[in-house]
Parts: C-alpha cells; sequence; structure tokens
C-alpha cells in the first residue's frame, strides 16, 4: 500500500481535497452532519455506506449539483466554491450518458474540445486525440470511429473516465461505475483505475462491493446516517468490520421487529433452472406459494432482470422457468404470464407503474386479463364503481375517491392503487420490485400486511429488493443475488440485516477470487 | 350529438380541502368540463341575434353540417392515433385520393358507387395499415411516417388524374344523395353521429379501446400490465385509414367532382377540433364529444363572422389561431392539474 502511516483525520497537510465539517439539509433532515473527509494525492479512497448514509449528497455538493448549508471545501490547500469554480474534479456516474449515435472520438470531443483547422473541426484530429488519452490511461484503445451504441458495457464504463481525462482532472470521483459491470469486466476497470493513479491522479470511489475494495484502494471511508464514521486503511480493516462501521446498531435493532409468518408454506409455484439473462447467471431456485421469498442484491446486482424475466418483460439467454409443475413454451410474453396468474409490480413507480392524468379506478383496472375477462367485454361504469370503491377499501386507498387522478395521491397511496391492479384476485405468482419505495412509514407498514395477508391466501409473493431492512422484516426466506447468480440462502434466525448486507456486499462466489488472482 | 352524456369517471373532482369555496370549485370544475358547451351556446346565441334572419336559417345550419361532416370524420381520425400519442399526418392528403377514386371510379370505369365506395374503404384500411406497420414494425416516428405516407398518395390522386378535375355529372342521383337529408338532418351528419357513438362506446366502454388512454399515457407501464402496445397503435391507425376513405365517400358526393388538389386543406382544422376538444367533456385526453364540439364551434363562430362581412382569408387565420390557443389552454390546464396535485398530496 501506498500510505501505510497512521490514518491521521481531517488535518493531512498534504490533502489534495479536504473537506471540513460540511453540512446539508434536506427540508429539515440532516443528510450530512459536520462531515469531515480527505483525499490524499494518488491515492483511490473508497467511500462505504448504506443507501441514505450521504454519499450521493456528498459527491453532489463536490460536483456543485447542491449548495452546502454549511463547512469548508478545499482544494491544493485554498478553498473552494464547486458551486461557482469550474474545478479539476471529474465525475463518473453509474450509468454514464453518452451521445450514442456519435462516434468515441466525438463523445470525447465533446469534453475535450473539438481541434480546428482554419475553423473546421478536425476529423483526424478529433481521432488522434481519443487515441492519445487512450494512451495516457495505457488501456487498449478503441476504433475512435466506433459508434458508442456499438460498445459494450465495459467499454462504455472505460469511456466514461477516458472522456474525463482531456480535461485534466486531479480529482476523480467514480459513483459505482461498476454496478451494472460482469465480474471480469470490472477487473479491466480497476486495472484502468490503478494507471490513473501511477500517474498521480486522485479518485475518490463509491461501491457496495466490499471485496472490490481490497487491492484497488489505498484507504476507506465509511459514513452512516450522514456522519463521517471512520477513515482508515485498507490493510487494517476487514470486510466484517466494514459492515459493522456501515450499519452501526441498526443491526441488533432491526432483528427484533422481525415477524416470522405463522402459516406454513405450500407447494412449488415457481422453479427457475440455470437461468442466464443478459450473459449473467446461472441461477436455480424454487418459490413456494403461501411463502414471501426475497431476491436481495446491490444496485445492479441483476435481481430485477430475475423477476422480469420471470414475468415476460425480458428475454432470457437460457435455462428453464416452470410455473405451477408447467413449463413455459413457445415465447414468453406479458400477455401469458398474467393469464397463468403471474403478477408483477414495477419499482419505478412514475415510468413504468402509474398512469398520470388518469384516475384511481382507471389505473387499476388497466387490463382486464388480470381478472380473467375479455378486452372487448362491455365495461359498465356502475360495476367498475363498485368494484372500485371496494378495492379502495380493501387496500385503504386514501382519499377514498374512485374518480381522483392518480396524481393527487401520496406516494403510498399510489402504490397501494398499484398493488390493488396486481393483487385484487387470480394472482398466484406477485413479483414485487422494491414494493414501498418512497413511501412513508405508515404505507410501508400498510402494505407490508397486505402482502402477508395475500402471501396466508396461498399466493407465491418474490420481493425484488435493494433494501435490506424490508426484507429482513418481510420476507420468510431470502436469495441473495450477485452479478445473476445465487449466493447465500438465508432463513429464519439467520435472515438478518447484517447477514444481508454482508454477503451481497462480498459477492462470495468461488470465480470470484479466482478472477481476482489472474488479474 | 354524443356529448352530452359523459358521466363515468369523467368528472374529475378535485379532493376538496376546504369547506369553503366549494360552490366556486364546482362552478369551476363545471367549467372546465363542459366551457366548450357553454361557448358553442353563446356563440349561437350572439349571432344568431346579431344574424336573426339567416344565421339559423334551416338553410345555414343544414349547409354547415353536412360541409363540416367531412372535417368531423377527419377530426375522429386524427384523433384516435392522438390517443397513443401519435400523429396522423396523411389524412388530409387521404381524404383527397379517396374522394378522387370514389369519383372516378363511377364516372371512369363505370362502377356503381357501393362498389367504388367498398373499393375506396379496402384502400383506406390498407393505407391505415401501412402507417401502423411503419410505425410500429419500422418504429419510424408517426410524424415522419404518416408526412411521407401522405405526400404519396397526393402524388397517387394527382397521377390518377393526371392533375385534373374528374367532371360529375354523370354520377348517380343515389350516390350525390348521400349529400341530402333525410326528414330534415343531413345525412352526412348522421354519419358522423352514428361514427361518433360507436368510437365513443370503444373509447369509454371497452376496456380495449381504454387501453389506447394507457398508452398515451405511460407507454411502458401499459406495455408491463400486458397491453399490446404496438397492436393497438396499429389499430387506430387501421381505424383512421376507413374514416378518411368514408370522408372521401361523402366528401366526393357533396362536390360532385373528384378534385386531386383537395384534401390537404382539412388537415389544420381537424387537427385544432381534436385538440381544442381535448380541454372539455374529459379534460386533458383527446376524446369524442369534446372534438365533435370544438368541429361545431369552429363551424358557427367562422360562419357568423362570415356572415357579419369578413374576408375569405379569415378562415385561415382562425383554423391557426385556433389551434394554437386550443393547444396553450391544453398545456395550462395540464400545469394546472399538476399544481392541484402537488397541493393536494402535501
Amino acid at each position: 500500500m501506498r500510505h501505510n502511516q497512521e490514518s491521521q483525520r481531517m488535518s493531512d497537510v498534504e490533502a489534495i481535497l479536504s473537506v471540513r465539517a460540511l453540512t446539508k439539509s434536506f427540508y429539515g433532515v440532516r443528510a450530512l452532519d459536520a462531515v469531515d473527509f480527505s483525499l490524499r494525492p494518488g491515492e483511490i479512497h473508497a467511500l462505504i455506506g448504506e443507501n441514505g448514509a450521504g454519499k450521493s449528497t456528498f459527491i453532489k455538493i463536490l460536483a456543485g449539483v447542491y449548495a452546502r448549508d454549511s463547512g469548508e471545501i478545499f482544494l491544493e490547500g485554498r478553498a473552494v466554491e464547486p458551486r461557482i469554480e469550474n474545478l479539476p474534479i471529474a465525475f463518473v456516474h453509474q450509468d454514464p450518458a453518452f451521445a450514442e449515435d456519435l462516434s468515441v472520438g466525438e463523445n470525447i470531443a465533446f469534453g475535450a474540445g473539438y481541434p480546428r483547422r482554419m475553423g473546421m473541426i478536425d476529423w483526424k484530429a478529433v481521432n488522434r486525440q481519443a487515441l492519445e488519452i487512450y494512451a495516457t490511461m495505457d488501456v487498449e484503445p478503441l476504433d475512435p470511429a466506433r459508434m458508442v451504441s456499438t460498445l459494450r458495457a465495459p467499454e462504455k464504463a472505460i469511456l466514461s473516465i477516458v472522456r474525463t481525462l482531456a480535461h485534466t482532472p486531479k480529482v476523480l470521483v467514480l459513483d459505482e461505475p461498476t454496478a451494472a459491470l460482469p465480474e471480469a469486466d470490472s477487473m479491466r476497470l480497476f486495472l484502468a483505475m490503478k494507471k490513473l493513479r501511477e500517474r498521480g491522479t486522485s479518485m475518490i470511489y463509491v461501491s457496495h462491493r466490499l471485496n472490490d475494495l481490497f487491492g484497488l484502494c489505498d484507504r476507506v471511508t465509511a459514513f452512516r446516517d450522514g456522519r463521517h464514521i471512520i477513515t482508515e486503511d485498507m490493510t487494517a480493516t476487514t470486510g466484517a468490520r466494514m459492515v459493522e462501521h456501515m450499519l452501526g446498531r441498526a443491526v441488533d435493532r432491526i432483528g427484533e421487529a422481525k415477524q416470522h409468518s405463522k402459516h406454513d408454506r405450500g407447494p412449488v409455484a415457481l422453479s427457475v433452472a440455470d437461468l442466464v439473462i443478459d450473459g449473467r447467471g446461472p441461477l436455480s431456485f424454487d418459490a413456494h406459494a403461501g411463502e414471501i421469498l426475497g431476491l436481495v442484491g446491490l444496485r445492479g446486482g441483476g435481481q430485477e432482470a430475475v423477476g422480469r424475466a420471470i414475468f415476460g418483460a425480458t428475454p432470457i439467454d437460457s435455462g428453464t422457468i416452470d410455473l405451477f409443475g408447467k413449463q413455459l413454451a413457445g415465447e414468453h410474453s406479458i400477455a401469458r404470464s398474467i393469464k397463468a396468474g403471474v403478477r408483477l409490480l414495477a419499482g419505478d413507480r412514475l415510468a413504468e407503474s402509474t398512469f398520470a392524468g388518469m384516475s384511481v379506478t382507471e389505473n387499476m383496472f388497466v387490463n382486464p386479463a388480470i381478472r380473467g375477462q375479455s378486452n372487448w367485454r362491455w365495461a359498465a361504469p356502475s360495476r367498475e364503481r363498485q368494484a372500485a370503491k371496494e378495492l379502495l377499501e380493501r387496500f385503504d386507498v386514501r382519499p377514498r375517491k374512485e374518480d381522483a387522478l392518480i396524481d393527487w395521491l401520496s406516494g403510498g397511496n399510489q402504490q397501494k392503487a398499484c398493488l390493488a391492479r396486481w393483487l385484487g384476485e387470480r394472482g398466484k405468482l406477485v413479483i414485487l420490485e422494491e414494493p414501498t419505495a418512497g413511501v412513508d412509514i405508515g404505507a410501508k407498514l400498510a402494505i407490508h400486511e397486505i402482502l402477508r395477508s395475500a402471501a396466508a391466501r396461498g399466493v407465491a409473493m418474490i420481493v425484488v429488493s435493494t433494501d435490506m431492512e424490508e426484507v429482513t422484516t418481510l420476507c420468510d426466506r431470502a436469495i441473495v443475488i450477485n452479478r445473476g447468480r445465487a449466493g447465500a440462502e438465508l432463513t429464519g434466525a439467520d435472515l438478518t440485516m447484517e447477514k444481508l448486507v454482508s454477503q451481497s456486499s462480498q459477492g462470495g462466489t468461488v470465480s470470484h477470487a479466482a478472477v481476482k488472482t489472474v488479474v | 350529438m354524443p356529448n352530452t352524456n359523459h358521466g363515468v369517471v369523467g368528472n374529475n373532482s378535485r379532493p376538496s380541502r376546504s369547506e369553503g369555496g366549494h360552490a366556486t370549485r364546482a362552478l369551476v370544475n363545471f367549467a372546465a368540463n363542459y366551457g366548450l358547451a357553454i361557448i358553442f351556446i353563446l356563440v349561437l346565441v350572439v349571432f344568431g341575434v346579431m344574424r336573426p334572419n339567416t344565421y339559423l336559417s334551416q338553410a345555414n345550419v343544414g349547409n354547415l353540417l353536412t360541409s363540416q361532416s367531412v372535417t368531423a370524420l377527419l377530426a375522429l381520425a386524427v384523433m384516435l392515433p392522438l390517443t397513443t400519442g401519435r400523429f396522423d399526418l396523411s389524412v388530409g392528403y387521404h381524404v383527397g385520393l379517396a374522394q378522387v377514386l370514389t369519383v372516378g371510379l363511377q364516372v371512369n370505369n363505370g362502377l356503381g358507387w357501393p362498389l367504388a365506395a367498398l373499393i375506396v374503404l379496402a384502400i383506406g384500411l390498407a393505407v391505415g395499415g401501412l402507417n401502423g406497420f411503419l410505425v410500429t414494425r419500422l418504429k419510424i416516428d408517426s410524424f415522419i411516417a404518416t408526412m411521407g405516407v401522405g405526400s404519396v398518395l397526393y402524388g397517387i390522386s394527382n397521377w390518377y388524374t393526371d392533375g385534373m378535375q374528374i367532371a360529375g355529372f354523370s354520377l348517380p342521383g343515389d350516390y350525390t344523395g348521400l349529400a341530402g337529408t333525410i326528414v330534415g338532418v343531413p345525412i352526412p351528419a348522421l354519419l358522423v353521429l352514428v361514427v361518433g357513438a360507436a368510437l365513443w362506446v370503444l373509447l369509454e366502454r371497452i376496456p380495449a379501446g381504454r387501453a389506447l388512454y394507457f398508452i398515451g399515457s405511460n407507454a411502458r407501464a401499459a406495455e408491463l400490465s400486458g397491453v399490446n402496445v404496438p397492436r393497438s397503435v396499429a389499430g387506430t391507425f387501421l381505424i383512421a385509414g376507413a374514416l378518411c376513405a368514408l370522408a372521401g365517400v361523402v366528401l366526393g358526393a357533396i362536390l360532385r367532382s373528384g378534385t386531386p388538389s383537395v384534401g390537404p386543406e382539412y388537415l389544420l382544422p381537424a387537427f385544432a377540433a381534436s385538440l381544442l376538444g381535448a380541454t372539455s367533456i374529459r379534460p386533458g385526453r383527446v376524446n369524442v364529444g369534446g372534438t365533435l364540439l370544438a368541429i361545431l364551434i369552429l363551424a358557427f363562430s367562422f360562419s357568423g363572422v362570415q356572415q357579419m362581412g369578413a374576408a375569405f382569408y379569415v378562415e385561415y387565420l382562425f383554423n391557426g389561431g385556433i389551434l394554437v390557443i386550443a393547444v396553450a389552454l391544453s398545456v395550462y390546464a395540464a400545469a394546472r392539474r399538476r399544481k392541484a396535485a402537488a397541493a393536494s398530496s402535501k
């Protein structure tokens, strides 16, 4: 490791970037509470923490997206103002956006500026410039004339770094750049980062994959509940220690809230074997009637694609999906899944679930096939109104106005209306993505109750989630998905937040270690 | 008119927060839902008083209803793809081709009018099918696909006629009688009524039709709810094509000739009516009742202005102005609703 001296807090004289007592509140909630941080020249500094720990707020303040409430930021010893100054700090986001229909060279030239000859764009120089920047990073360059839309995910990830280098940044902030990358491809990215470090670039690396940090990062800082918890050398810490820093005492608190189902689980409703999606897998598991099964993982862990594939919304590369003892034959489609009794509540409520500008009633009765009725039948308004009233009552949607536009409802009530759409009747296997994301605690408890009672009726429930606390309290069993594969399976007393977090952060597969030693 | 009975989910009453202002809110809601109807009545009263002998005469009203039935059919045609957020810009050229062919097949080829109409209808379905294919299978933006198809249709009309009018002196009385009346009511207006009622049932009472609004609101969510989005969208273009053909048959009977230059000027009023209609009856979405009401307003207010002595070009100013104002009103209403939503979710 490069810096083996005792980690000092803050007053790092040699720090390239240091932050003192940074504080930021949103609507009275402290997102950052007097956070100190320092980045040394030429180090890769990991930043870890649960969702909501304050990492994104911290980065967005550095990027000048948010204004801080108080605190100071120093770059090379000088107090700076990210909202006003153009600082030599570059950012690489999890899902970098490119001009997909333009070439690699042009995408780099956007940031670097187009080289010109006699006032016109010099296209040869555009491509040369791209090659030069790739060369400084010592990674295999892409053909600068290639369209970005033809690039693979890891090539895009590296391009997202390359294009920032045109500005010769002193500090590079990487926000979960590997979340969507297969294991082996992450390694290419890490290699590129190490080359950059050799050139003296300092990096802040945000990641949930704790195992990746060893061998890559020099130091690690943990945030929890908006506070700086600890900064330590990577050589002085362990995966378990980092999990402890991230979760703190929260672990004990959650463990007690757990409620086990009082009913026994029924027969196998879903059987997935050797499922490979988008090159990731294979994955095999069963889900039982009357059971709430959690498919857990980090963002980009691949658990969402599994749920979508079962529902017929995502194509699969290989493997089989048996529903209620019957293998799905021919082309799998959403319409066929619905007919078979499969339901899917999409996680992104606004983008994929609610119909803005339409009434609550309409939002609950989107597709008559969900109720086993024809698409061409006469829908009598009086009958629909009556059915809507009953659903609003049963799912406790407020206000109890079947004519209200869905837009007028709070997030929690919108979600209940969407649940009513899918859970009204006839569902046998219900897949729920982040069922309580963005709803208040009252609605969260109500939704959990709805889901438990559906399970008690014998419905097989699959909760696809990154919310470990929710999975711990709601699910009877949880499978940790990492890069499309099943990691640990936790059930009963083993299903704790601590184990979920450490399992999903570590990936824990044999191949993982193997790839690492090769690189 | 089929726009008088919309008791379903259309009364978008805002969640009432305070007890005071209840009556005002109800009034505002009523005005929002039935604003066009109120304007229509005002138009009738004002011009009726100013031109008592001519404006509301049976001749003028009959004339207006007959001539506007073509615009009305085309407005319904553009309305259907609009429910899903798609544009059909081919309707103007399409009605021109249908009209030329209906007259031409009778005059040049000696076909009986029902057969000619059937052939035109089949071509209409084919054109609608082509539009749907381009938009849903080849995924060409509807704006561009239908603009291209429209121009091709215009070319075919002029090719078929060599750019000249087909004189319709020999047209049978049975056919030209389509532009006449039954017990004083113009037959084309009755046709609009029947088509309008059918579309109203489709959009307001049949789940497959209502799915179109779901697609327009959130296509991705519709897809994840099991709605077959491509098939639904293609269906709207298919029906739009059939309606253009129907409008062409009626137009030929009204004009009693086949004129290749006729058609394009229908596009703008059709969109104006459809979008203006979205401000009323079912505010925020294009709908049958609102569209037909908008046609009446456009026709009767323009006729009134004309009878007051306005020049011929005023029609274009009028239609263009209404289109812009209609869209501005829709945008404003949508912003108001969003604001109300934000306020009530707090």
